[in-house]
């Protein structure tokens, strides 16, 4: 299944093969990249050796980026190892006092480290372009800002395609007050995906052909898999797969790049290595999970125990009980556990299109382990994913129907009359789509946009275990600045997934204009997504506050990235408070590089004309 | 804020630039490293802007040695030239297919066995490209004769799924000594029509004038994630009788092709088929009268690849 050759045929190579000179010789006429100098080293150390680090005791915190050959899942691949490792070190804050981190670069590239998540000077932010010119070759950039909040976040490299070789790693900020999660025992736990394919190939295959990835196909083969799976007949299984030929579209098509070539890793381990987290019975153990894939959505359980979801992208929230959850690339969720007994709990982190997932162990000792579930059947898009509602669904949005309503509002312009406040309860379930088809870089699957807060998304909720979803998130307690939006846009997702082109209202990052908020205001944007796939939509610098249709407004839960689901109306509230230049885009590695990325400016006023991102 | 005009503006600015620069130097000189002791710049702005949205909750993060004034000035200008582009997502790429590279077997005696490729690429960004086809074929034994076609176009992607074509054709034959050859304007339309049949339609005017016009129809039915079979049907049109062609007005001809392939890799797939062709009308009339083999049936196997 794996594509490259290359990478493969140099992995199967004993040491000993490897030095016999014609070895050396032939594989350097095929391998140009590896380095011959190997044959002399020893053997490259495995991945997921990471450390801690503590960015805000005195003297601050050193990072060093390397190219370096690793194992990973057992096989060398060449990575951007942080301090010798993916994924990098633990990084730990302190809220109220500053981060000083000195970032080394020792790569032949330039580099740069984004704080995700995380309220700071924009100049700090670390994206090349927006932020900064980025970290040159061989130079030395010094991050210095002051910790104003805390939680589990993350940090990775903003440049290129940087992030898919291992450049990210986990960050934690140590409460200011007594923090009201107790835990007995934490671990950290950094999802992600990796390929021995170059990522530069990985997009070009994307770029140039579709569904490259993709082996879960509709087949003639896999036929009766379907009718068994769905309990249709023949001649419904041919209807629906002729209705979405009809449409040019693929309904298996969930994840751009898959387990055809990503080993999926848990703390820089493959499922096979099985990392062990180390809890006693009866401890609540706090699991801090990110996700650092670049183009991976996970689904996250542990059979057997239930987990209290007590954050979400760094923020508390109401605790909430689930024996799933789906993680998106970027997102953070701590979860408390406890262990009943003193037997092995599988950690099981199923990818959302079931091609593969990474796995580890919580266990009071190492070198235990449990059953490793069976992966499920991989989920298909259905009509809904088009925005197209059973009946019994839109009787359950007591009959709102505001179609039409505000859709037709003009982007990026001071939207509804200055000062009036908008709602911020039972805002409008569903709208339809404008006459605006986007153009040719975006093929608009969705007539109508809808809620989709309860949908814990394709494939997911099925098999009667408790999911999360967005609606059951509330913060613990009201944040500060909590005040009707006073101005709104409509922001589409689109792309054409035939021509592998991402962007927002049909235009790439490089075709744009910035998107300005005015300091101080707080602003509405509701996502609209065209696609037929689920984007993750991160924000740097400012909360964006998710409605999540609670009672009061209050109860909304800040996030710094949220799950754009197919044909889903998803409504964010920002208060514009932090004055500069910000990066805003889709955080799927592929479709952010294809320009599903807009520069956000926080501006005085909206006078003036928008500023072109290029100009 | 639209509505404000142009001169309470400027005062707002002045009012703006007072109340931010005082705190800004005297954080400079104590040298406070923190924003955190920093007063609250925005409110004090608001209280001079009535139209302005209530200052934020949260006091600005501003980068140590700017003013929050200055901090505007950047956010409102483009960014500075030592800034190198967040993203290259104008990149150009190149892909080159050819989907037939394959030995043909004829199984009537009179036709030479013989090589047909059939490929296109392109350079270029996602909405405008360069891009070429190029088909052909080569007698393998029996008499040297075989013809190629070139088309080199300008392509632009006109709707999510469908490319304007314009350019030339360039096109030669050979057989027994003679050579013969001809440059074409095209006009073509090539894309994923529903139900994923792909489609290329092409409008040929040759240089005397002669316009034909040819369609090609493929499709891919998964057999399994690897084996594909392709139904694939090509059919050629003249507008007018082409005597040195051979043609005659109308349907003209009509090739079709199964494939059978397994896609070792995405790019890369080895397969078998076979090819019925035949001439239809007034054509296959002028091929009958001067005693030509109209119909053919070939044995193909070759492979598919793309890179």
């Amino acid at each position: 299944m794996k594509d490259d050759m290359m990478y493969s045929a140099a992995k199967t190579l004993s040491r000993r093969e490897f030095l016999c000179t014609t070895c050396l010789v032939s594989t350097g006429l095929f391998l140009p990249s590896f380095r011959p100098i190997w044959a002399a080293q020893p053997a490259p150390k495995s991945a997921g050796e990471f450390g801690e680090l503590n960015a805000t005791d005195p003297g601050g915190i050193d990072l060093y980026l390397e190219h370096n050959d690793l194992l990973i899942g057992g096989k060398p691949g060449r990575a951007i190892a942080i301090n010798g490792s993916i994924p990098g070190p633990v990084i730990r804050m302190q809220e109220g006092k500053e981060a000083l981190i000195r970032v080394h670069n020792r790569l032949d590239e330039s580099t740069s480290i984004h704080w995700h998540g995380i309220l700071l000077p924009f100049n700090m932010d670390g994206v090349p372009g927006i932020s900064f010119p980025g970290i040159p070759a061989g130079e030395t950039f010094t991050y210095r800002y002051p910790i104003r909040q805390n939680g589990t976040y993350w940090y990775h490299s903003h440049t290129g395609l940087q992030e898919q070789l291992g450049h990210y790693g986990q960050l934690i900020i140590e409460p200011a007050e007594p923090d009201p999660v107790r835990y007995d025992v934490e671990h950290s736990i950094v999802l992600s995906d990796w390929t021995f394919e170059k990522p530069h190939r990985v997009l070009r295959k994307l770029k140039t052909m579709e569904g490259y990835y993709n082996f879960q196909r509709p087949t003639l083969a896999n036929i009766d898999d379907q009718m068994k799976a769905t309990g249709m007949s023949l001649s419904e299984v041919l209807e629906k797969r002729l209705a979405w030929n009809r449409m040019r579209m693929d309904p298996t098509d969930i994840a751009d790049v898959t387990g055809a070539t990503y080993t999926y890793l848990m703390n820089g381990k493959a499922a096979h290595e099985n990392p062990t987290f180390i809890a006693k019975p009866g401890q609540r153990v706090r699991l801090r999970i990110v996700n650092a894939s670049t183009m991976t959505f996970y689904d996250v359980r542990i059979p057997g125990l239930p987990m209290t979801v007590v954050q979400a992208d760094g923020q508390n929230i109401k605790p909430v009980e689930t024996d799933e959850f789906r993680i998106s690339v970027a997102e953070t969720y701590d979860v408390i556990v406890t262990l009943p007994d003193s037997r092995a709990y599988t950690l099981f982190a199923e990818t959302m299109d079931r091609s593969g997932y990474a796995r580890g162990t919580l266990a009071p000792r190492q070198g235990m382990s449990a059953d490793v579930p069976e992966q499920r059947r991989r989920p298909m898009l259905t009509m809904a994913d088009m925005g197209m509602m059973m009946h019994d669904e839109m009787q359950g949005m007591n009959g709102e129907d505001h179609e039409g309503m505000h859709h037709d509002m003009p982007h990026h312009t001071s939207g509804d009359g200055h000062g009036q406040e908008l709602p911020t309860t039972n805002l409008v379930q569903r709208i339809k789509h404008g006459p605006d088809q986007h153009g040719p870089a975006g093929i608009t699957m969705a007539q109508t946009a809808y809620r989709r807060l309860d949908y814990p998304g394709a494939g997911l909720g099925e098999d009667g275990r408790r999911v999360l979803t967005y609606s059951r998130l509330r913060a613990l307690e009201e944040p500060y600045g909590r005040r009707p939006p006073t101005r709104q846009f409509d922001l589409h997702l689109t792309g054409n997934m035939h021509k592998y082109i991402w962007g927002f209202d049909g235009k790439k990052w490089s075709q744009s204009d910035m998107i300005r908020f005015q300091y101080g205001e707080r602003l509405r944007i509701n996502m609209i997504n065209d696609t037929m796939m689920s984007h993750p939509i991160h924000l740097h610098g400012m909360w964006m506050d998710l409605y999540v249709g609670a009672e009061d407004y209050g109860d909304n839960p800040r996030k710094h990235t949220v799950i754009v689901q197919p044909a889903e109306l998803l409504t964010v509230d920002i208060t514009a408070d932090a004055p500069g230049q910000w990066a805003f885009h889709c955080h799927l590695l592929y479709h952010m590089e294809a320009g599903m990325f807009r520069t956000v400016a926080v501006v005085r006023s909206l006078e003036g004309g928008p500023i072109n991102v290029k100009s | 804020m639209s509505s404000l005009n142009p001169r309470p503006r400027k005062m707002v600015v002045l009012a703006m630039l007072l109340a931010f620069a005082a705190p800004a130097w005297a954080q400079n000189e104590s040298d406070m490293p923190s924003t955190a002791d920093r007063p609250m710049h925005g409110e004090s702005a608001a209280q001079h802007d009535e139209s302005a949205p209530p200052a934020p909750e949260f006091e600005p993060a501003i980068p140590e040695g700017m003013t929050i004034e200055e901090v505007f000035n950047f956010a409102e200008s483009p960014p500075p030239s030592n800034f190198p582009e967040p993203l290259p997502d104008d990149k150009l790429y190149a892909f080159t297919l050819f989907e037939q590279l394959e030995y043909r077997v004829a199984t009537d005696d009179k036709t030479a066995d013989h090589l047909g490729w059939e490929a296109q690429g392109w350079i270029g960004g996602d909405f405008n490209k360069f891009w070429w086809k190029n088909e052909g074929e080569a007698a393998f034994d029996g008499p040297d004769e075989g013809g190629t076609e070139t088309d080199l176009l300008y392509s632009r992607l006109i709707t999510p799924f469908w490319d304007f074509q314009v350019g030339a054709q360039y096109a030669n034959e050979w057989r027994e000594g003679n050579y013969e050859d001809r440059w074409s304007g095209v006009i073509a339309l090539q894309g994923l029509a529903p139900y994923k049949f792909e489609l290329d339609n092409s409008l040929y005017i040759s240089e005397d004038g002669d316009i034909t016009f040819v369609i090609e129809a493929e499709y891919d039915l998964r057999i399994t994630q690897r084996l594909v079979l392709q139904p694939r049907a090509e059919m050629g049109f003249a507008f007018q009788d082409i005597p040195e062609r051979s043609l005659g007005a109308g349907m003209t001809d009509v090739k079709l092709d199964l494939r059978l392939r397994y896609e070792i890799k995405r790019g890369f797939a080895p397969y078998f088929g076979v090819r019925s062709q035949f001439l239809v009308g007034e054509t296959d009339n002028i091929a009958e009268a001067s005693g030509e083999d109209s119909d053919q049936l070939f044995f193909l196997a070759g492979f598919r690849f793309a890179f």
